[in-house]
């Protein structure tokens, strides 16, 4: 379709980029740092191409577009095959918008071996767009798990004072969860590859996710009702623990206050994206039935993650904690949303973790931004701070007021759509809404608080008298991000738009499912 | 003629010495010793398979084992030699602390 | 009695092996009489210059295929790309001992002839047909080994390790011989092709068939101790640690290696006793690949950690053997090819460490070794990655085959037990990577790289990658090189 193969390029920039900045001198961080940006800013440039150059209606045959396909492990069936559609295409953005922002931030918060820390930021970001753009099974797993690799070392060696802890309990944690989906996606390709070699023989099988998709609904491929639950749960266990979702987010808090403030800004606006994604593009699409059959149970785990995520946050008085146990109930709403079977919970799930890569992105910033000036992320250190910094205030209520869900900003469509498809799928309905009302609620109260305590009142600290506000550096990159925030708020549409082929190509199989009974 | 059987029995009953010397005994001597037991029994079987079968294979390989478990034993006897000269001490007991 | 009769013999199909025995005798003379004490490294030269044309060698055999000796020995692809594998192996054994043995002051130049001799051994095992010579072939690869183990002379841990490592290893080969005895008592013949044979003529009298599932029993058992499988792997972390470092890569590679390889081909040879002989296989792979990942857990010396990581390993090899008819034997060649680079590099990464004199190659060694040497440290985080099965590595895409063929094989229940443990198994590998890249340096360590080291790290980061990023070529060949195993 395209001269240009465009996927590709976006994904391999960052590798390029990271090849380019081994060769560049290893203590000059002032140019490694330029040259990260320049490749980030690149990246994003060219990623501006997807959104305007996407066209899908429903009822397409696929929705899948900028389609590549190379042979790659033929005998195995496995290809290098990218594409996006609507679910993907918002995601691929959002990362490459990050990019750069993340970069930008390095120059106030990353002050040892720079350039070695944008070659993994860099790496990271081809790892996770290979993710979000893979339509092989395998090229999947294998950008999915080597997603592992730069960001463990990312929090263990840049991290506070407990990294390796934390380091490790992200690699096991998630390395775990994972290699069961392995042993799914072999199974799948196993069973698809027997089931059509009974037409065909010496077929050799495949990875590639839109034939499988295709053979699964056509019927040519037909699973058991327990295999298919035990593939969905496999898949289902490796997407859940990088959500996370409760009772699985241990992980995330450690690895959050650890981490330092760019990579908590990629783990949380994109990271735990991937497990949102994963669930949307493979959960729904390939296990329709075991999705209905397990819907209901998860969408109460989705609820209690949005309940206790929200009454631990409350609680805390670390403002990076709290931010990081308000994504494990923001996160819940998305697999809420997600669960709820529906074009609007799932176009609700798909805009709020954009919402929530921007706004939570945009909260690890501006704690670190205090942090660097004070080193303490202790509410009770602070108060009045809007006395000394007036626009590091102002833009930090903004984002505040995006992360609790206030309408006129971004965070509210996102809400309030999964909100619209919690109550109008069956099995879920009212009491499921009541709760998701109740985590807005919350997180309204445990978010004003931190604003209240930080920025309100007197100037009590002596110690805060003297903060100089927002650099020329962290105003670009704060404002950068609330741009999207207040854009996606007053017209949405825009978002969801080029979405809803895709979302309804994702659902087909759930409406067949319903049909049938 | 003695039945073959005979010889399996008488086999097996050394090849069962030569494993409880090797598992007990922590002589290294003495284990080197099992370890022979254990091949020379084997001999034994596949002497008495080939006479019963009349075929040259079993025989050839005995051939074999016995060259193969002198180069063993030269080679242990070695080591033996050159622990014997590190350690300085004449018991064997003492530097032989193996087991199967 | 028949009378005997010299059966035709074929040389040219034996050429690699000629090659790389007849230049080790050679060279064993070479080194007394023509290379001076002190300058032992020429000596070293000419053994891998040795394995290099005995690779050059094979390529011409490619096309070739047979068998001679009356059948002993055959030739075909699949013992041709294992020769060439254990050449690679026993070549990069000798660059990193190079520089190694002066350093430890146990400089020999019969060191690189023995390893020439185990090589061959290791040759032969893949070449053979046949129980006899399978059994000459393992003996000449483990008397060449017990020597080696024991190389470390006057290092008491060294000759007790050779004398442990002798005196279980002559034990597995009286299991061994014995249950050639017994396989011979019953079905008359040595050969794979006879044995199979005559398993093919069912049913048999009952005396024989106890007769042939005690003696493939203690031939079993043989076999579980060379490749080290639990519950006969005890001797393994002694061995590697007492030996000196290069002897322990070769052995972790080599000898397991040829012992799976020849399993392989015994088990795709006797296919009449599957019955029997899997069920037995996968209790042995299911506890391997659970005691031997749960072993290293414990391990804070990294030598005594990689041998017990060999031991899982070979657990996962063991799932390829299984179902060798399935594409297991392909994804053996594979995973063997990937294990023997990645963990030569591993063990390259250990011998830059390991100071002269000591004994210790404690985990803390390793700490903060990243700022003191990043590229080193880079290897090592691949090399443990690759040996973790993480993405993008050879180790990964190893797995990745092996448990595709065993899942197709009906294996899963294996499959899961291997990628849980594979779970476990990122514990202790990322334990090092820790070590490296987030702590402080506990004390002194100053990694001595040389030019053979680096050569051989080089090569294998290299290789390590290349197998995981694009396998497509190596997996090509590896599946033409099993056309004439029927796999």
């Amino acid at each position: 379709m395209e001269t240009l193969p465009i996927l590709s390029l976006i994904l391999w920039l960052p590798t390029l980029g990271a090849l380019g900045l081994l060769l560049a001198p290893r203590d000059n961080a002032e140019l490694a740092r330029r040259m990260a940006l320049i490749v980030a800013l690149l990246t994003f440039v060219v990623s501006l191409a997807l959104p305007f150059g996407y066209r899908a209606t429903p009822g397409d045959a696929s929705t899948m577009r900028f389609v590549e396909n190379l042979p790659w492990l033929p005998m195995f069936g496995a290809s290098y095959s990218l594409g996006v559609d609507g679910v993907s295409l918002w995601l691929v953005l959002l990362t490459t918008f990050l990019l750069p922002i993340v970069i930008l931030s390095t120059w106030d918060s990353v002050h040892t071996q720079v350039r070695n820390f944008q070659i993994l930021m860099l790496l990271l970001a081809t790892a996770m767009i290979g993710v979000f753009i893979s339509l092989d099974l395998l090229l999947f797993y294998i950008f999915w798990e080597f997603t592992l690799i730069p960001m463990t070392l990312l929090i263990g060696i840049w991290g506070g004072s407990n990294r390796i802890y934390a380091a490790r309990k992200f690699f096991l944690y998630t390395f775990s969860g994972s290699v069961l989906m392995l042993v799914a996606i072999i199974g799948l390709y196993v069973l698809h590859r027997d089931a059509l070699a009974i037409g065909q023989p010496g077929y050799t099988g495949t990875f590639n996710f839109t034939t499988i998709l295709a053979n699964l609904r056509g019927g040519a491929l037909q699973l058991d009702a327990t295999i298919e639950r035990l593939l969905f749960g496999a898949f289902f266990l490796a997407f859940a623990i990088k959500v996370p979702l409760w009772p699985f987010h241990t992980w995330l808090p450690d690895a959050h206050v650890e981490a330092p403030t760019a990579g908590s800004v990629i783990l949380a606006g994109v990271l735990l994206k991937l497990g949102s994604y994963g669930l949307i593009r493979f959960n729904l699409t390939l296990f329709p039935e075991a999705s209905r059959w397990a819907a209901p149970a998860i969408a109460i785990l989705a609820v209690i993650g949005i309940i206790y995520g929200a009454i631990v946050a409350f609680a805390q008085s670390d403002m990076k904690k709290l931010v990081a146990y308000s994504s494990v109930s923001h996160m819940g709403f998305i697999v809420l949303g997600i669960f709820a079977l529906n074009h609007e919970g799932v176009s609700g799930a798909i805009l709020q973790s954009i919402n929530h890569g921007l706004s939570t992105g945009a909260l690890f910033l501006i704690v670190g931004v205090l942090y660097e000036r004070r080193h303490t992320r202790e509410m009770a250190e602070y108060g009045g701070i809007w006395k000394v910094m007036p626009v590091y205030g102002g833009i930090t209520l903004l984002v505040t007021l995006s992360s609790a869900g206030l309408p006129g900003l971004n965070g509210f469509i996102g809400e309030y759509t999964i909100m619209q498809g919690a109550f109008l799928a069956p099995e879920l309905s009212w009491p499921f809404l009541g709760f998701a009302v109740l985590g807005v609620v919350l997180a309204a109260v445990y978010l004003l608080r931190m604003y209240q305590t930080v920025f309100m009142g007197d100037l009590r600290n002596p110690e805060n008298q003297d903060l100089n506000d927002l650099n020329p550096r962290e105003l670009t990159t704060l404002a950068a991000l609330c741009l999207p925030i207040i854009a996606l708020g007053l017209y949405p549409a825009f978002a969801f738009e080029p979405m809803q082929a895709s979302v309804g190509e994702v659902l087909t199989g759930i409406a067949t499912a319903v049909a049938g009974r | 003629m003695v039945p073959t059987s005979y010889y399996i029995m008488l086999s097996a009953a050394l090849f069962a010495i030569g494993v409880l010397g090797v598992l007990i005994r922590r002589n290294a001597l003495v284990v080197f010793m099992s370890v022979e037991l254990m091949l020379n029994a084997a001999n034994l079987v596949l002497v008495a398979f080939a006479r019963e079968r009349l075929s040259i294979d079993g025989q050839v390989l005995v051939f074999f084992v016995i060259t193969v478990a002198a180069a063993e034993v030269a080679v242990g006897l070695a080591l033996l030699v050159a622990i014997f000269r590190t350690k300085h001490t004449a018991d064997v007991d003492e530097v032989s602390t193996l087991r199967g | 009695m028949e009378s005997l009769q010299i059966p035709p013999v074929d040389l040219r199909l034996l050429t690699p092996l000629l090659i790389v025995v007849g230049w080790a005798g050679a060279l064993l003379l070479i080194d007394v009489f023509f290379v001076p004490d002190g300058r032992k490294k020429i000596t070293g030269y000419l053994a891998i210059a040795g394995l290099a044309v005995a690779g050059l060698a094979g390529i011409p055999l490619w096309n070739l295929s047979g068998s001679t000796f009356s059948g002993m020995l055959v030739l075909d692809r699949y013992s041709l790309a294992l020769t060439w594998i254990f050449l690679i192996a026993g070549a990069l054994s000798i660059a990193v001992a190079l520089d190694y043995l002066p350093r430890h002051a146990i400089e020999q130049g019969e060191y690189y002839p023995l390893i020439m001799f185990a090589v061959g051994g290791m040759i032969l095992m893949a070449q053979s047909a046949d129980l006899i010579t399978l059994f000459l072939g393992i003996e000449l690869l483990s008397i060449t080994l017990y020597i080696l183990t024991g190389f470390a002379y006057p290092r008491v841990a060294s000759e007790e390790a050779g004398m442990k490592y002798l005196v279980l290893g002559a034990f597995a080969a009286g299991f061994f011989v014995y249950g050639i005895a017994l396989i011979f008592g019953a079905t008359g013949a040595t050969s794979l092709a006879g044995i199979a044979a005559y398993l093919g003529r069912q049913p048999f009298a009952p005396q024989e068939e106890t007769l042939f599932l005690a003696g493939a029993s203690l031939v079993l058992i043989g076999f579980s101790f060379k490749i080290a499988l639990v519950p006969f792997h005890m001797w393994t972390p002694d061995v590697y640690e007492g030996s000196p470092t290069p002897v322990a890569a070769f052995m972790s590679v080599g000898t397991k290696g040829a012992a799976l390889a020849a399993l392989l081909r015994v088990t795709l040879a006797l296919e009449e006793a599957q019955t029997f002989w899997l069920p037995i296989l996968a209790v042995l792979a299911a506890a391997t690949m659970i005691l031997g990942n749960l072993g290293a857990l414990g391990q804070s010396n990294l030598k005594r950690m990689l041998a017990y990581s060999s031991i899982g390993h070979a657990g996962y090899i063991l799932l390829g053997i299984m179902v060798a008819a399935e594409r297991g034997a392909e994804a053996f060649l594979f995973y063997i090819l990937a294990y023997t680079l990645t963990n030569l590099g591993a063990f390259g990464v250990l011998i830059a460490l390991e100071q002269r004199g000591e004994a210790a190659w404690s985990i803390d060694d390793f700490a903060g070794l990243y700022q003191r040497r990043p590229l080193l440290a880079v290897a090592m985080a691949l090399f443990m990655f690759s040996l973790a099965g993480v993405p993008p590595t050879a180790g990964f895409m190893g797995k990745f085959f092996i448990f595709t063929a065993a899942y197709a094989g009906g294996l899963g229940w294996l499959v899961l037990i291997g990628v849980l443990t594979s779970a476990i198994a990122a514990y202790y590998y990322l334990r090092v990577v820790v070590k490296m890249f987030m702590q402080e340096p506990v004390r002194e360590v100053r990694p001595e790289l040389t030019r053979g080291l680096n050569t051989e790290i080089l090569i294998a980061g290299v290789a390590t990658l290349i197998l995981g990023l694009l396998p497509t070529p190596i997996v090509l060949l590896v599946e033409r090189s099993l056309v004439a195993l029927g796999g």
